[in-house]
């Protein structure tokens, strides 16, 4: 989503309400501008141009709908578009829309050959159902009832917690910031290689809405531990059960957590992810 | 002498004379003979003046924004550089350039004289911008407030910044005349004259005779920039942030500073440097395969493939699997490709500070998971080599992993020895399991000016149907480096895509399609005409 278009945008509609004598027409050409220039440069990443079409498409029939649901209107536009067709005084414009629109969609069909196709998109679930549990290093892991098992010292051991705490940080710099990023915005010195790109911690839609079994689970088995759904094979995360130790896989759960200034998300509600 | 005993060490002696440097047209890194020159020459200069002039008090903040900016290192820098600020935080072993080492009081990006201490603006400047392509990460997230208070705490790692040092003096950066084509021809003369070419190559590309022994302050090797990638300075790439480059040098790194006059060679200089590069990478996620009717010629390298410029995608460090790269030596691939009816030429094209040539490397050499990360040793061991990827097979429901394949679905491999020129190809199902493929690509590689260009060629299989978008990845190893099996830099899958060998002209469909829109809007008018025409005579 980009700020500045939306709210261009807006305020282009908000200044239209002060046009003085601004007619139905001007009206439905204002408000399909406005959202065909957020569709096309608001949204980010851009949406495919497919479905522009089908927006814009769709778009254009409510318009018609709205106008022709009041027949007052409706009659005005109508009375319009036969002036415009049949009236001296219009000539001139008539005949230059005639010349015009053909060479427009000529043009556009000359882009559209000689641009080529795009590369095909792939549609990935960002978070799949967790598995019930996983095996790390011989263990089996409950993620449905297992909670971070140092999460409790946090309470009861301060101390205890904040060393747990700090080795999820050598743990996280030594490890995951070159993806993640120093500040885990996901934006890490080789985070512009990789696509999907590496998730980014600040954002209210990873870790804080996850579950720490959940993150645990995607710590340990990484990219290629994923479903089809989510396109193991395109994903970077690498699987750390490989490097790191279960404690350690905890200890930086404890850290994302902890720097991020997030909560994990609570025990009632089960089944972690599935949100797509 | 009070002004002596404020020198406390011989490196500092080294370092706050080093605008001697200036004068010296190439310097080539050498600690011994630089400080018994600075003695002998330089001492009296820098500290005479020291004695006449009196400095303005340094700004060194108040108590608290101090405690701010502590709160805040500790938080987010520490563990880069360290907890006493030495450059030594957990991070540091997998970073090339370290983390700086805050105590030394050298700093790099500067607007002030070599051997000075930098303006708060110019340590305020570095944290919000960071510095591209290496460790240092930008800050834009930190307010000014916050961004000053780390200032401070950085400036009490190091004395000079109370002392008599506290206040550098500023170099102004005049205003740039615009850029023009004939002022950067002249640019090259300049760059000539004064020897950049010694370590920076007759290109630019960061490969010239004394690339491979440069050492930095801290005794690392530093590669010097590759002019031709301005996206990767670290001190900003506009022709203001070069002009201060190699005016104040960068201190602590062998890259120099000079006083090149008169000022319009400077900006010569300053426009030849920034023709040499695009604004930006302009990564690609395609690269497109040309039909060619005739089979390519591979001993003409870059030429049989047109001129243009061909898909850049980004390499970085395989950081994935045991056998990790943290710090790859290339940063990028160009990638060209052409095909006929029976064959399919593609041309990869990299840069690479030194052409390894002797040893050997192979796609599955073991690392050491404990060997120790160190970046740039000439050891003649491994040599460079590359690879590019494809799915074996064209499945609709998902690709191989990225890296060399998956027991489910296996990647094709071509690889390329550069050592002995021999192109081999495998099947990989993952990385620890490689097996040798049946044909093998014939691979044609030059190294010229800094830049490797391989030619794989391969008979086209049915996978390389006109028209379609083929899975593409890429690996690079560079053997100075140390590069070899899962050590190396890599790129995720982009595609491949083969354009018809038959371009549909695009006159026909464009008629049509205007054709047809006149058609309608005439219809239309003439109906209406009738119509009204009609209503108005009944
Ligand atoms: C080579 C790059 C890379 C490294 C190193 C890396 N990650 Fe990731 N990580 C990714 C990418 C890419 C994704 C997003 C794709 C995915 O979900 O698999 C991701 C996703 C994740 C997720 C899932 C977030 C979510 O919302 O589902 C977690 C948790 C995570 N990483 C933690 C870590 C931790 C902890 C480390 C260090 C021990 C680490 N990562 C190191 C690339 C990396
Ligand atoms: C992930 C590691 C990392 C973190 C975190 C980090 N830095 Fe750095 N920093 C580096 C590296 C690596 C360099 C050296 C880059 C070079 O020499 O090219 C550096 C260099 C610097 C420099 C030297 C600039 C110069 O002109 O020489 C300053 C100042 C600096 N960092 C400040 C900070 C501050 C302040 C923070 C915290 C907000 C921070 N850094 C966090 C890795 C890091
Ligand atoms: C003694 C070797 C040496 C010579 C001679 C040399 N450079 Fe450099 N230069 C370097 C090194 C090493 C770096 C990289 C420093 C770093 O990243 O810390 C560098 C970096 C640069 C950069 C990039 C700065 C940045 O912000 O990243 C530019 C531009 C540059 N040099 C221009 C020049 C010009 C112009 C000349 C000739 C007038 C020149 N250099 C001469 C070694 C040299």
């Amino acid at each position: 989503m980009n700020i500045i278009i939306l709210l261009v945008v807006c305020a282009g509609l908000v200044a239209m309400r002060f046009v003085p004598k601004i007619n139905i027409l001007g009206w439905l050409a204002g408000w399909w501008i406005a959202v065909f220039v957020f569709l096309r440069w608001g949204i980010d990443p851009p949406l495919p141009t497919s479905i522009q079409g089908m927006f814009v498409a769709i778009l254009t029939l409510a318009l018609v709908a709205y106008l022709s649901a009041n027949s007052a209107h409706f009659r005005f536009v109508l009375d319009q578009f036969v002036a415009f067709t049949t009236q001296k005084k219009y000539t001139i414009s008539l005949l230059a829309v005639i010349a015009v629109l053909p060479c427009l969609v000529a043009l556009r069909v000359y882009f559209d050959v000689t641009e080529g196709p795009a590369p095909p998109l792939s549609s990935r679930t960002i978070h799949p159902p967790p598995p019930t549990s996983i095996e790390v290093a011989g263990n089996t892991i409950d993620l449905v009832n297992d909670d971070n098992p140092y999460r409790a010292l946090e309470t009861e051991d301060p101390a205890a917690f904040e060393e747990h705490v700090e080795n999820g940080r050598r743990v996280y710099y030594e490890n995951c910031v070159y993806c993640h990023g120093d500040d885990m915005a996901g934006d890490g010195l080789f985070a512009h290689g990789f696509d999907p790109i590496p998730a980014n911690f600040q954002d209210a839609t990873t870790i804080a809405m996850l579950q720490e079994g959940y993150i645990f689970w995607r710590i340990a088995k990484g990219g290629p531990g994923l479903p089809n759904e989510s396109t193991p094979w395109l994903s970077a995360m690498p699987a750390w059960e490989n490097f790191l130790s279960e404690e350690d896989m905890w200890d930086v759960t404890l850290f994302l957590y902890d720097f991020t200034g997030h909560r994990p998300r609570a025990r009632e509600d089960h089944g972690g992810g599935g949100d797509h | 002498m009070g002004e002596v005993e404020t020198i406390r060490n011989n490196t500092d002696i080294a370092i706050r004379s080093s605008a001697c440097r200036a004068e010296r047209a190439v310097v080539r890194f050498s600690r011994s003979s630089l400080i018994s020159y600075v003695l002998g020459a330089c001492l009296p200069v820098v500290l005479l003046p020291l004695t006449v002039l009196a400095q303005p008090a340094p700004d060194l903040g108040a108590d608290e924004q101090r405690e701010a900016g502590r709160l805040l290192y500790i938080d987010k820098c520490a563990q880069c550089h360290g907890e006493t600020g030495k450059g030594d935080g957990v991070a540091a072993p997998f970073m090339r350039p370290m983390p700086r080492d805050f105590t030394a009081g050298i700093y790099k990006v500067r607007t002030t004289p070599s051997g000075q201490l930098p303006t708060d603006d110019d340590i305020a400047g570095v944290i919000r911008n960071g510095m591209p392509y290496t460790g240092m990460p930008p800050w834009p997230q930190l307010n000014d407030d916050e961004i000053r208070n780390l200032v401070y705490y950085l400036k009490t790692f190091n004395d000079d910044f109370s002392g008599p040092y506290g206040v550098p003096d500023v170099i102004e950066i005049p205003n740039p005349p615009s850029f023009s084509e004939s002022s950067a021809e002249r640019g090259r003369a300049v760059y000539e004259e004064n020897q950049c070419f010694d370590c920076h190559g007759m290109a630019g590309r960061g490969d010239g005779p004394s690339a491979v022994t440069l050492q930095e302050q801290w005794g690392n090797h530093i590669r010097p920039a590759d002019l031709t990638k301005r996206w990767t300075f670290i001190g900003g790439d506009t022709r203001e942030d070069i002009y201060r480059t190699f005016t104040t040098g960068l201190d602590g790194s062998p890259m120099p500073s000079y006083s090149i006059t008169p000022i319009e060679d400077s900006w010569a200089l300053v426009d030849y440097v920034y023709s040499l590069s695009q604004d930006d990478p302009d990564y690609a996620t395609s690269a497109t395969a040309q039909y060619a009717n005739d089979p390519v010629d591979p001993a003409q390298g870059r030429a049989a493939f047109g001129e243009e410029r061909g898909a850049y995608f980004p390499v970085v460090g395989q950081i994935i699997e045991p056998g990790r790269s943290f710090m790859p030596g290339v940063d990028g691939i160009e990638v060209k490709v052409r095909y006929n009816a029976d064959e399919i030429a593609i041309l990869l094209s990299w840069h690479d500070m030194s052409a390894e040539t002797t040893g050997s490397n192979a796609p599955d050499m073991e690392v050491p998971p404990t060997e120790q990360v160190v970046r740039d040793t000439v050891t003649s061991i491994w040599s460079d080599a590359v690879a590019v990827q494809f799915p074996r097979e064209l499945a609709s429901g998902g690709m191989p992993y990225f890296l060399f394949g998956d027991a489910r679905q296996p990647v094709d491999l071509w690889f390329a020895d550069l050592a002995s020129g021999e192109g081999r190809s495998y099947v990989g199902r993952g990385s620890g399991n490689l097996l040798a493929g049946e044909t093998s690509p014939s691979v044609y590689a030059t190294y010229e000016d800094g830049a490797w260009t391989a030619v794989f060629t391969m008979p086209r299989d049915e996978r390389f149907a006109e028209d379609t978008f083929v899975p593409i990845a890429f690996s690079v190893w560079d053997g100075f480096n140390d590069e070899r099996g899962n050590r190396r830099g890599v790129t995720g899958w982009y595609y491949l895509y083969l354009e018809p060998s038959e371009r549909p002209s695009p006159v026909m469909p464009m008629l049509r399609a205007s054709g047809l829109t006149l058609f309608v809007l005439l219809s239309i008018v003439g109906l209406m005409r009738f119509r009204y025409r009609t209503s108005v005579s009944a």
